[in-house]
């Protein structure tokens, strides 16, 4: 265990250097913010960069401060997954290229502990980040619409910091398996796009789909709609199989690093 | 819509502007002290500066050579 936080340490002090600490919770915060910002003032900003005809009468209905955060939630969907995928991409690979792996390797370190290590920092790192990043769209929510309710943010929270632990294992797994660091982020971020349009999609229920976390989140800000999609049993079985798949996914990598512990 | 003042608004933003000079400076600053980058210096000073959030972004994803 002492050796797992040496090495979790060390992964942490990493990003710390790289100023991934920085640039990712900040990115998330200004994602988060600019938010309920622009649609705050999205009739000023249409009334004043659009070439409207004199006279035309432009009517917003107010939306739901709910729909805001939800409106945030898929910012961070698209360009917050990209930055996850991006920022933890080489995560493996690198260190397979660079030699560092099969140095830290021959020291009496268990793969195991080597692989999930870095995978705990990266995803501390990023749910980090989209708390901070959720909690300002929270607050700006709350500050120029209305408040939405903590018991809501805090379910669609969970829901989402799922999401994003998924993708970010993904990325590992693709880092341990592919050489290429920009393969890695783009498989990664290619299964997420999949699962959720499955999700979205298809015809039948899928329950079993972790794609679905991303509405599932969305659509658990809206104290209306409850039940969430098909009862709260289907919520947890969706958890339960995500947390399968994390888990499945860093068998795979420790046992590719296992087996290719250096590039040669 | 009209609730708040301009001043409560203007409170609200500037936080966000300060963020994001933040990091642009780090990134700046990060671009100076690097001995080797992928591409011209200038250029990425350019990118830092004009592409505000996105660019600062994308210069410590793959502006910088580790070694």
């Amino acid at each position: 265990m002492t050796k797992w936080l040496v090495l979790f340490r060390k992964e942490w002090l990493e990003m710390v250097r790289s100023h991934r600490t920085l640039w990712l919770p900040a990115s998330f915060i200004l994602l988060g913010a600019s938010q309920p910002v622009t649609t705050f003032f999205m009739p000023d900003i249409l009334a004043n960069a659009s070439n409207l005809p004199e006279g035309a009468v432009l009517q917003f209905p107010t939306p739901e401060p709910f729909e805001v955060l939800a409106s945030a939630l898929s910012q961070f969907g698209v360009i917050g997954l990209l930055l996850v995928a991006l920022s933890s991409m080489g995560i493996l690979s690198g260190e397979r290229s660079a030699g560092t792996a099969a140095m830290i390797l021959v020291k009496p370190v268990s793969y195991a502990s080597f692989v999930t290590a870095k995978w705990a920092a990266a995803v501390l790192l990023a749910i980090v980040s989209f708390a901070v990043g959720y909690g300002a769209a929270w607050y700006y929510t709350g500050a120029l619409f209305e408040p939405v309710g903590w018991r809501e943010v805090g379910a669609s929270a969970l829901l989402y910091a799922l999401w994003l632990t998924l993708v970010s294992t993904l990325t590992l797994l693709f880092s341990s398996l592919l050489r290429s660091a920009a393969a890695a982020a783009f498989s990664s971020l290619a299964v997420a796009v999949l699962l959720s349009v499955a999700a979205g999609s298809l015809p039948f229920e899928q329950s079993w789909n972790p794609g679905r976390l991303s509405t599932l989140a969305a659509s658990s800000l809206n104290a209306a709609a409850r039940p969430l999609g098909g009862g709260i049993g289907s919520v947890w079985l969706t958890a339960a199989v995500t947390a399968a798949v994390i888990a499945a996914a860093l068998l795979v990598a420790i046992r590719s690093m296992k087996r290719r512990p250096s590039e040669a | 819509m009209d609730h708040l003042t301009n001043t409560q608004l203007i409170s609200l933003i500037v936080p966000l502007a300060i963020l994001q000079a933040i990091l642009m400076i780090t990134a700046l600053v990060v671009l100076v002290k690097a001995e080797r980058t992928r591409g011209p210096k200038w250029l990425w000073a350019l990118i830092i500066v004009f592409f505000s959030l996105f660019g600062s972004i994308s210069f410590f994803l793959f502006g910088r050579r580790l070694n």
